[in-house]
């Protein structure tokens, strides 16, 4: 495999949960070509905000998008070519916020692409404002007596939403982050990783996850036992919460066509 | 040849088929070889209301429909009481008796005869085929015909009640359809035009959300996906249709997006971003009154400024209305194919009138351009924002089947040649440059294509452009002193190299804004001197004869 490394300098903060992810993705990459897959058909899409960067820190190919918009461009990716792996790296700001309603209409259409969804609760690249993860009483620039609002559960959320692969990682803990990203990528239909990431500068949660993350050794065997997992408050579960078998959109839409790589030139299209 | 124009108008509440009536009709001047334009006119609503819609059929060109009626055909009051005082001379009313009074006209018992012979839902819309076919002479044989291509449902409860209506209607009008003719025809609207030359040109994909009247891109391009080898995604917002569509594009296949003002103002960011990405983008803007929801299913032209000016920052781009159904089959291929050549978002404008009238655009279609990108050389050496002298880099797709070993990154963050986010002021300003040389590119680009168009001589020159100039055309027929139609059809880049000739001059201007933005384009572009402005806002066209008028009384002021 080729060196995936770009030689752009990295700027985030020492410590920063995004070289936890950076780092896993890698390695995911490195195990997916291993097991057949073309590094070339690996697209990624990002939207804006301190996980945007890992676009420029991966010499792959994709699309670096706008904020919140990252996740309808994947889709628009998928439908055109779908032999592509497309994956994409979404802030909770990003994909919570600004883009939430393209994250739910991609788990309702179980389209077949994964999201990375990077959950250091802020807004770390606009300094710190309170995100759609961080907790009532969170105090930011733009929330300086605490946040007054709940926060969402993504993955209570996306479950109802319709994705059909669910997990949260963590990444401090490579390995795991690594193979369910790779699990993720090989799901069928629309996969989602929440990443519990710190972030050292606005919201650091180190410890915290040091001390609660707690790994599931199976996947619950129902859905209500998934989200009482997810949700749990004696610890922070990560691992695979859900695996489920549905139609996706590309097919359902037009079967084993690829839309990009058997276009009709115009002298084939009649109107 | 017979010159004169016929105007026949079914009029009723919505849900009763006033449009296909009316368009059964078209079909059959059509086919007799005549001249059609169909205009419909309805509202915001699903049952109720007031619909009508007109037939404006000639032997010889007509270009817009009239408002003024030879036949009408009322299926309730409303329609009486409202298009009563547009009666031509020597025109007939029919009414629907069961619903409506008038001193006027023939009565039709409607509704009686349609709990006569229906047991289910029944159709009102073929009391007006009916009434029509017998006025123009079509035989028993020939309706039933109309019937079974036409209402493929309950045909024989249709045919019971048309037959019925058919036999009590003695009048007959001589409009000499010579029913040997056959023609082929192609009856669309100015938006399924739009899609027939974009699928022409290549079109892979059309990402929308429905907004009158730009909804029937969505609804045409999902009816005919697979004639058309198109895919229609109607997604969840506006900003999802134009990231989507980024996407597809970056992913090889030709992709457009459209709506009306208030969908376009949300797509304003992904415009902006296509200008960044260097997207190829086909946008089309479908224009009704604003501001905000203003008047969803009427036409308007305040959008020119608006569509000038997409998205935020500095790019480049191409905008361009279409002055008849046939110009927006051929403008979108051109817009598709410009998009691709130069890697620019291009902008189709029209408006409603366009949108949703109707015309024959002939069978035997231009030769219409195609969409292909510059090629690029797959590898560990492409970039995708590589240097060139024109600004265009060369284009490769991901995956290992398009393009093996290669990096194909798209960057809506000011970039480097290879894609990679840059802030460096050196860096920002060499792709602000590459960006910008393209200027020239796209300028000599469009001049391959007509880029604007003059109708009819005289000392009088009028300025329209989009489908203000159909109504200009048809007015031409009737104003006692002739005048020139000059209408740009593409307005950015401005086709300075055909209208220079004007610069300086006296001339009135034909719109449909309130403050007269056309004019002032004008005004900027070429400095004339605008004598007068004719606009219309009330989101109606103007009626021909009337505009006609208005030109004439100018003249004499």
């Amino acid at each position: 495999m080729r060196d995936i490394n770009t030689d752009k300098e990295n700027t985030w903060c020492s410590g920063c949960g995004n070289f936890g992810i950076l780092n896993a993705f890698k390695k995911s990459v490195a195990m997916m070509v291993e097991a057949g897959i073309s590094l070339d058909d690996i697209v990624m899409t990002c939207g804006i905000g301190c996980h945007g960067k890992i676009f420029d820190y991966l010499n792959m190919s994709g699309m670096y998008g706008l904020h919140g918009r990252a996740l309808a461009s994947a889709q628009g990716i998928k439908l055109a070519n779908p032999d592509l792996k497309v994956i994409c790296f979404g802030g909770d700001g990003d994909s919570l916020g600004e883009g939430l309603e393209h994250t739910l209409f991609a788990a309702k259409r179980n389209m077949d692409i994964t999201l990375i969804l990077h959950n250091n609760g802020t807004y770390g690249l606009t300094t710190g404002q309170f995100s759609p993860l961080s907790p009532r009483g969170y105090k930011g620039l733009s929330t300086p007596k605490g946040s007054i609002e709940t926060p969402f559960r993504p993955i209570p959320l996306l479950l109802e939403a319709g994705a059909t692969f669910i997990a949260r990682s963590y990444s401090a803990r490579l390995d795991h982050l690594a193979h369910t990203i790779q699990r993720a990528v090989n799901h069928k239909g629309f996969s989602i990783v929440e990443v519990l990431q710190p972030c050292v500068t606005y919201y650091n949660t180190y410890s915290l996850y040091n001390k609660m993350v707690k790994e599931l050794e199976i996947v619950p065997y129902n859905r209500n036992l998934a989200l009482q997992l997810a949700t749990a408050e004696e610890a922070f579960y990560i691992g695979v919460f859900l695996e489920e078998t549905k139609p996706v959109y590309h097919e359902e839409l037009y079967g084993s066509h690829n839309p990009a790589m058997d276009r009709k030139a115009s002298a084939e299209r009649v109107i | 040849m017979d010159e004169r124009v016929f105007t026949i108008t079914v009029g009723g509440r919505a849900g009763e088929g006033v449009k296909k009536a009316a368009q059964v009709i078209a079909h059959i001047f059509c086919a007799a070889g005549w001249n059609v334009c169909q205009a419909d006119d309805y509202q915001s609503l699903i049952r109720g209301g007031h619909n009508f819609s007109t037939v404006s059929t000639s032997q010889t060109p007509v270009y817009c429909a009239h408002q003024n009626h030879d036949l009408l055909i009322c299926f309730d009051q409303r329609s009486i009481d409202k298009h009563l005082k547009r009666l031509k001379d020597g025109a007939l009313l029919f009414y629907n008796s069961d619903e409506a009074q008038c001193e006027q006209g023939i009565p039709i018992p409607m509704n009686s005869l349609m709990k006569k012979h229906y047991h289910g839902a029944s159709n009102v819309s073929l009391a007006a085929l009916a009434i029509f076919a017998a006025l123009a002479g079509m035989t028993q044989e020939q309706l039933q015909e109309q019937i079974v291509q036409q209402y493929r449902r309950d045909i024989e409860e249709n045919t019971a009640y048309a037959m019925e209506i058919y036999g009590m209607v003695s009048q007959r009008c001589d409009y000499g359809l010579d029913w040997s003719v056959n023609k082929p025809f192609h009856f669309v609207s100015g938006i399924q035009a739009i899609i027939l030359g974009a699928s022409k040109a290549g079109l892979d994909f059309f990402y929308g959300y429905p907004m009158t009247p730009a909804s029937s891109l969505l609804h045409y391009a999902a009816l005919k996906q697979e004639s058309l080898n198109l895919f229609a995604i109607h997604a969840e917002s506006e900003l999802a249709a134009i990231n989507m569509a980024l996407g597809s594009a970056m992913a090889g296949c030709r992709t457009a997006v459209g709506s009306s003002g208030g969908g376009f103002a949300l797509m304003q960011e992904g415009f902006s971003a296509a200008g960044m990405v260097e997207a190829p983008l086909l946008c089309i803007l479908s224009s009704r009154p604003g501001p905000a929801t203003g008047a969803s299913t009427y036409t308007a032209q305040e959008d020119l400024f608006f569509a000038l000016h997409q998205g935020h920052g500095e790019f480049g781009r191409v905008v361009a209305s279409p002055d008849s159904n046939n110009r927006a089959l051929s403008l979108s291929a051109e817009l598709l194919a410009l998009a691709w050549e130069l890697q620019i978002p291009t902008i189709l404008l029209t408006e409603k009138h366009l949108s949703e009238g109707m015309a024959d655009i002939g069978m035997n279609h231009p030769e219409l351009p195609e969409a292909k990108e510059l090629p690029g050389t797959a590898g560990a050496s492409y970039q995708r924002y590589a240097a060139t002298p024109n600004g265009v880099s060369p284009l490769v797709f991901p995956g290992h089947k398009c393009a093996p070993d290669t990096v194909v990154k798209w960057t809506t963050l000011e970039h480097l040649e290879n894609g990679v986010r840059s802030d460096s002021a050196a860096d920002i300003k060499a792709m602000k440059d590459k960006r910008g040389i393209k200027a020239k590119a796209i300028q000599e680009a469009c001049k391959r294509y007509q880029t604007t168009a003059e109708y009819g001589e005289g000392e009088l020159l009028v300025f329209a452009y989009g489908s203000t100039v159909l109504e200009l055309r048809e007015a031409q027929k009737y104003s006692q002193r002739p005048f020139k139609i000059i209408a740009p059809i593409y307005l950015e880049p401005f086709p300075h190299e055909k209208l220079e000739q004007y610069r300086g001059k006296e001339v009135v201007v034909v719109e449909h804004s309130q403050s007269g933005l056309f004019a002032q384009f004008l005004k900027i572009k070429l400095d004339v001197q605008v004598k007068h402005l004719i606009n219309k806002y009330d989101g109606r066209a103007f009626d021909p004869i009337e505009l006609a008028k208005q030109i004439e009384e100018l003249q004499d002021a």
